[in-house]
């Protein structure tokens, strides 16, 4: 029964929207504000990807929300797991076999070097902050599954969040002060296509990059020792 | 338009476990379904015809480039999604705590 | 002039900063949000006098609108933005105690996560941008998820599970709607949205609407979505529900009306908003009547007081609308003032029935006139604050000399008559029953100054409502006049 209705209801929702998706035509450029970017944004902003422009330069407050989205995320389970947390014996796990743990071993640091990469390239190939940091915390992950033992400090992972956002808020703040306006592009755009270029963005990106990899971390390591 | 199709699609698969299965897993999974068929939509809704991705390339001049306000849009939304999915996964682990089961009907402690 | 991004971006860098200023001193982190929420109250305050004349407009990057985010400030937003500010910072010194009870280690968390709660509320109300209020709305839901479930017990776990998967819902369908609205107009500004929007036909429209709404107003406890609330808000730590019942809903109903009003701007939906208004009214306080557990009642009651706002937001002539948010403002002061009373009456009896309040008023006795005068308050008994707003809403649902808003009018008053009733009881059972008559013990004094401040401004601003009303007239004429607001962005 429950089931019909649920169907009912949602066809009559899908179809409302159907409706009036005739008013937005698949495939055509439907807007001024994105050409703008695309035609302005290497000379404004220095960076060659506009993407990054868009989430780090127009709409640079998006991402503080974001980050701050992220950071929450990662306190509530701190809070929610720690409450639970027995202190921990050896935990009874199966040792990894030889080819799992001689590729972690051979796995961790390129993937730490492709994820650095990512980080720093932000502006100027597909990439950036949040993308370099989900790699480098995937490479901590293979740590805990490849080489038991092995567990992240989570001093030292809070630690590293609250750099990285706090150098977010504060390269804002420094804009607000030297040009009137929050998040302001304030140093030098260089010239487009070189690694220093873009103002602002690729310390934001660096900064974004730790912090998402430490917070991603602390949740593995929360969700790993939460688990009965 | 296929795309359309297939984000909706999964908007509607997602909503769908959400309101009728009861193991609590499912409809954390279905939550996530519905994030992803969204973020589908919202990527689709930027796409030009015959439009590359919005990256400069050395010496390639002006060509026609896909919306980037959608992508970075989606950006956002992906990680609202993973905070919001991380915190549900805990509260599942405490919830299997308190009660041993994660079976929906069975926790119902609050009365009306 | 300072610049209105600070309200937002200090508390949120102080907020970052907490673990390392914990490495100072263990004791530092649970004085920050009361500090934050200091730094915005002043800075609210000082903001109000400009606001008046014009919106200030603030782009975030320094590109014009509508290619950048900007934050728009008229007097709605101030005023939200003072009442988030006010009732963040007293509620804030009253954790300062009572989170501390009971608590195994250390609580920086909590402190973090209610600050950044407060960050997404203010987030909310200062925002021109309709994706930059998705994220901060997304803020404050993601942070409330987790203070609601913060004590770990059984019936938090399970409130904070169904509370975020109908939240999770809202937020997929305001999504949608986003998308659906980027595409037909190509834009994110509201201010832009809003002047392009009469090129699309209304039928088309109503989609984006309903969907926005709906997603809006989970969290802002519209009926019939309003599920998770009495669960949520009783489940939570005493604190919590003082700040999720007296703010939260506030600014989920900000979202809805910001959205109605100056996005869509379709007249023909307020007679129907008033409909739900009452409709929410009447099942909550007939819900309230029944409810043996205190919370659970006080949170029926703010499921109650929101259908009240939402029906003077439906009224939709000059009067109505400040009548909604004065109502708004006497909500938060009455509602958080009875939680905090609340919890420390809960955390005395050890029970939260309302049969175990018996003989509180001499155990307890300044806690059970905090109380109390929360209690006159909410229902509508002169001379404090709820008097005035509830009188200012009847009377314009009168002016408006509309069969269906006499109606409307008369189903109020008949749930007023039902709010008296289960108050009334409560506050009997703890002045006039006789209890174990164990040595009077009240709350400490970190608790009894803030809710002793709620009742001076409840008292203050009932005797004298003018020193509010230019205020609230502004704030109204904001949401009505949806030219205005174009003109000043754009």
């Amino acid at each position: 029964m429950r089931r019909i209705i649920a169907i009912v209801l949602l066809t009559i929702v899908v179809l409302g929207i159907a409706l009036s998706l005739t008013e937005v035509p698949f495939g055509t450029p439907k807007t001024h504000v994105g050409d703008y970017y695309v035609k302005e944004g290497v000379k404004e902003t220095g960076a060659v990807n506009i993407v990054t422009s868009v989430v780090l330069n127009y709409r640079g407050f998006d991402t503080l929300g974001e980050v701050t989205v992220l950071f929450i995320a990662t306190i509530g389970l701190g809070a929610l797991l720690t409450t639970h947390k027995e202190r921990k014996k050896k935990r009874d796990v199966m040792p990894a076999s030889l080819i799992l743990s001689t590729g972690c071993r051979f796995l961790f640091p390129l993937l730490l070097i492709f994820g650095i990469y990512i980080i720093i390239h932000g502006h100027l190939s597909p990439g950036g902050g949040f993308q370099g940091g989900a790699i480098i915390a995937s490479a901590f992950l293979l740590t805990y599954l490849g080489c038991q033992g092995v567990r992240i400090s989570e001093r030292r992972s809070k630690l590293t969040e609250s750099l990285g956002g706090l150098v977010f808020v504060i390269v804002g703040v420094l804009g607000l002060i030297f040009g009137g306006y929050f998040l302001l592009n304030f140093l030098p755009k260089g010239t487009p296509f070189s690694l220093l270029s873009a103002g602002i963005i690729p310390i934001i990106y660096v900064a974004i990059g730790f912090k998402v990899g430490s917070e991603l971390v602390s949740v593995i390591d929360n969700l790993m020792e939460g688990s009965t | 338009m296929i795309y359309y199709i297939g984000a909706f699609g999964l908007v509607f698969i997602g909503l769908y476990i959400i309101l009728t299965k009861r193991n609590l897993i499912k409809v954390i999974i279905g939550l996530n379904i519905l994030d992803t068929g969204v973020n589908l939509f919202l990527i689709s809704v930027g796409y030009v015809r015959e439009g590359t991705a919005p990256i400069f390339s050395r010496g390639s001049g002006q060509v026609l480039m896909v919306d980037p306000v959608p992508q970075a849009l989606v950006l956002t939304s992906i990680v609202i999604g993973v905070a919001v999915l991380a915190l549900a996964l805990s509260l599942a682990i405490m919830l299997h705590k308190h009660y041993g089961t994660l079976n929906l009907q069975k926790v119902k402690e609050q009365k009306w | 002039m300072v610049s209105p991004v600070l309200l937002i971006a200090v508390p949120l860098g102080l907020a970052f900063a907490v673990p390392l200023l914990r490495l100072i001193s263990r004791r530092i982190p649970k004085y920050i949000p009361p500090v934050a929420m200091l730094f915005n109250l002043v800075l609210s305050v000082s903001l109000m006098s400009s606001t008046l004349k014009e919106a200030t407009v603030v782009s975030i990057g320094g590109w014009d609108p509508p290619f950048c985010i900007n934050l728009v400030v008229d007097s709605l937003s101030i005023l939200f933005s003072v009442l988030i500010a006010l009732v963040g910072f007293l509620v804030s010194i009253y954790a300062l105690d009572y989170i501390e009870m009971g608590a195994t280690e250390n609580t920086e968390k909590y402190h973090m996560l209610y600050l950044l709660l407060l960050v997404g509320a203010t987030g909310v109300v200062l925002t021109g941008d309709i994706f930059n209020l998705f994220v901060f709305f997304e803020i404050l839901c993601i942070s409330s998820y987790a203070l609601v479930a913060y004590l770990g017990d059984k019936a938090g776990v399970e409130s904070g599970i169904k509370y975020l998967i109908q939240g999770a819902i809202g937020s997929s369908l305001i999504l949608i709607a986003i998308g659906i609205l980027y595409g037909m107009f190509g834009s994110l500004n509201i201010a832009d949205i809003a002047s392009n929007i009469n090129s699309i036909g209304s039928i088309a429209l109503f989609i984006p609407l309903a969907l926005l709404v709906t997603g809006f107003g989970i969290e802002g406890a519209l009926f019939p979505l309003n599920g998770w609330l009495p669960d949520a808000h009783s489940s939570a730590p005493s604190s919590v529900s003082a700040i999720l019942s007296g703010i939260a809903i506030g600014v989920g109903i900000y979202a809805v009306a910001r959205v109605i009003f100056t996005l869509f701007g379709v007249s023909s939906i307020f007679p129907f908003l008033a409909i739900l208004g009452v409709l929410t009214l009447l099942v909550g306080e007939a819900s309230a009547f029944k409810q043996n557990n205190l919370k659970r009642m006080l949170a029926y009651s703010s499921i109650g007081q929101i259908g009240l706002i939402v029906f003077g937001l439906g009224i939709a002539t000059y009067h109505g609308i400040s009548g909604g948010l004065f109502q708004v403002v006497s909500h938060a002061l009455g509602k958080s003032l009875l939680f905090m009373a609340a919890g420390y009456m809960i955390y005395r009896t050890g029970s939260m029935d309302i049969s175990a309040l018996k003989g509180i008023g001499e155990r307890m006795p300044l806690t059970s006139i905090a109380f109390t005068i929360g209690a006159f308050s909410l229902v509508g008994l002169p001379p404090f604050v709820g008097f005035a707003s509830k009188f200012l809403i009847i009377q314009s649902a009168l002016l408006k000399q509309d069969v269906l808003f006499f109606v409307l009018a008369v189903l109020v008053l008949l749930a007023t008559v039902i709010e008296v009733a289960y108050f009334l009881r409560v506050c009997q059972i703890i002045h006039f029953k006789e209890g174990n008559n164990q040595k009077k013990e009240d709350a400490p004094l970190v608790a009894l100054i803030p809710m002793f401040i709620l009742v001076s401004l409840i008292i203050i601003i009932g005797i004298y409502p003018n020193l509010v009303f230019d205020f609230l007239n502004s704030a109204a004429s904001g949401l009505l006049d949806k030219l205005a607001y174009i003109e000043g962005v754009l």
